[in-house]
């Protein structure tokens, strides 16, 4: 008798005594989780209504893709010394972008760290501000600085600048900031300033984390630098897209190859670098 | 003798309304090696905190070498504290440097600018921190990560920060805390010996019983924040140790009498 399952032991759906499934989740299911699909799925609706996107004419035009990469495919290597340059453009863009915002964001992630600034208003100000900065995409940054500065690679540095600074400022901050009180408590009473204290401590244990935030931003930056180049601010980005709206596809397929060997190659020396430091 | 230090009528009282010391009054000389003994939240790491103003007081006054430690602030204060050498029972070094640039830390607080800022230190100094550390036994780990040492080793390091300084006080918080019995023993002694060559005077707090009564030249008890006891170990009767603990002697050694 004692082995026998009764009835009164097994939850079923109907949560009554003739079991037909035996149901095998937990008791109390989580029910936000079905009201938010339902939610993502009503939203999907109404969007797909309002932008009246017309699937089946555009499942028509499918083969035009495969048009458009067959002439992609086709190399024009006759306008390689001009994508050439563009790369070289685009990379000196993103280097100069990351050097100048890792030194911003050493000295604006010191100042936002609430163990290093000790003022708390001082620090949560200085977020704040970054986080307002972080908010506006780049290339909003870079058409603001395209008017204020003209066009040009200057226009594309500043205004990588702003957002990889908004950037480091915050992941800076928190690596400074996951330095243990008591360390820095430590050397302030051996009446070390506080900048040295800065100098000779934060930076030290914090070094192999900026490492690996700069590896990380270096690659953002190249694959957002490309794309800066479509709105004015030099680089492979105004060859690819010059050339696409002249349908000149052997170049701009070149321009584009050009872009994911460098992409690539940019990952797999920040991996290489994130190795040899652990 | 001279008087370096000098706690007249203070009384600390947190934000919280905890009142952690009581009309505390003492002052130590010159060379002096003093423990600290009393319960947990008896004020002892609120003495030591206030010597070097980690912490305010409420009220009384803090003497410390001929200065008066509640008015001091910005330079002054950052030139009073290099005279105060401290070391902490997780001894707080900066695991990612080498032993030797942890020792170095100790001399920052003489360095001015931008020398400091760069951590450019003096040869002289470099030699003396390596005199140091071979004095603590620890010459061969110089170029080691801190992260690398074992406990002993790393409150080592710390003692020699401190000593770094030329402090003619040193503060420690529960030194031997986080350590077995063997370390503790051999960092209480390189503690009395370098403090007493250097003439150096010493406040611990201690947890130990045994330890205070065997290294100190004076101990002071506190419970619930006042001083109860301040006298040499010898006058240290059981009575006196029930009524800072509010718990007989044979309760507070472990094992009974191994430490006699």
């Amino acid at each position: 008798m004692e082995n026998t399952l009764t009835n009164s032991d097994i939850y079923t759906d109907s949560g009554n005594l003739s079991p037909r499934k035996i149901t095998v989740g937990c008791k109390d299911k989580n029910k936000f989780i079905p009201r938010f699909m339902i939610g993502v799925l009503l939203l999907a609706v109404v969007s797909l209504v309002y932008l009246n996107i017309d699937w089946l004419k555009i499942a028509g035009r499918i083969p035009q893709i495969g048009t458009v990469f067959f002439k992609l495919a086709h190399f024009d290597f006759g306008n390689i010394g001009l994508i050439g340059s563009a790369i070289l453009e685009t990379v000196s863009i993103a280097v100069l972008s990351l050097l100048y915002s890792l030194v911003l964001g050493i000295v604006f992630g010191m100042l936002a760290a609430r163990n290093i600034t000790k003022i708390k208003w001082f620090s949560v100000a200085t977020q704040s501000f970054f986080t307002f900065l972080r908010a506006v995409p780049t290339p909003i940054w870079v058409l603001l600085m395209l008017v204020c500065l003209g066009m040009g690679p200057e226009a594309g540095v500043a205004g990588l600048c702003v957002h990889t600074t908004a950037f480091f400022t915050k992941s800076f901050a928190q690596s400074f900031e996951s330095i243990s009180d008591e360390t820095l408590e430590a050397l302030e009473v051996t009446g070390t300033g506080r900048l040295s204290v800065f100098t000779n401590a934060v930076i030290p244990a914090a070094f192999s984390q900026i490492i690996a935030w700069t590896g990380m931003r270096l690659e953002t930056n190249f694959s957002e630098c490309a794309i800066l180049g479509m709105v004015g601010a030099g680089g492979v980005g105004f060859v690819i897209s010059r050339n696409l709206q002249n349908y000149q596809y052997g170049t701009a397929g070149l321009a584009i190859l050009f872009v994911f060997i460098i992409a690539y190659l940019i990952e797999r020396l920040f991996v290489a670098i994130k190795k040899k430091i652990q | 003798m001279d008087s370096i230090l000098k706690f007249d009528n203070v009384s600390k009282i947190y934000s919280n309304g905890t009142q952690a010391l009581k009309n505390v009054s003492f002052s130590v000389n010159e060379g002096e090696f003093i423990s600290v003994i009393g319960p947990s939240g008896s004020g002892k790491s609120t003495i030591l905190r206030s010597i070097n103003k980690l912490i305010d007081i409420s009220s009384g006054e803090i003497y410390f070498d001929g200065d008066t430690v509640s008015v001091q602030k910005g330079k002054n204060l950052r030139h009073m504290r290099r005279k105060i050498g401290m070391i902490f029972q997780n001894y707080n070094l900066v695991y990612s440097l080498s032993v030797l640039q942890n020792v170095l830390h100790g001399c920052l607080g003489y360095m001015n600018g931008i020398s400091g800022v760069l951590g450019n230190y003096s040869e002289e100094d470099k030699k003396r921190a390596l005199s140091l550390l071979q004095e603590l036994g620890m010459k061969q780990f110089c170029y080691n990560r801190a992260s690398d040492l074992s406990g002993g080793q790393k409150q080592r390091v710390g003692i020699a920060r401190a000593i770094m300084q030329n402090p003619k006080l040193l503060l420690c918080d529960e030194p031997i805390a986080s350590l077995d019995p063997s370390s503790a023993k051999t960092i209480m002694d390189l503690l009395k010996d370098m403090t007493h060559k250097r003439n150096i005077a010493c406040i611990v707090n201690l947890h130990q019983l045994d330890a205070a009564l065997k290294y100190s030249t004076r101990i002071i008890g506190l419970s619930k924040g006042t001083v109860i006891f301040d006298g040499a170990p010898s006058e240290m009767t059981d009575d006196v140790i029930e009524s800072i603990y509010g718990t007989s002697r044979e309760n507070l050694m472990m094992g009974g009498a191994e430490n006699e």
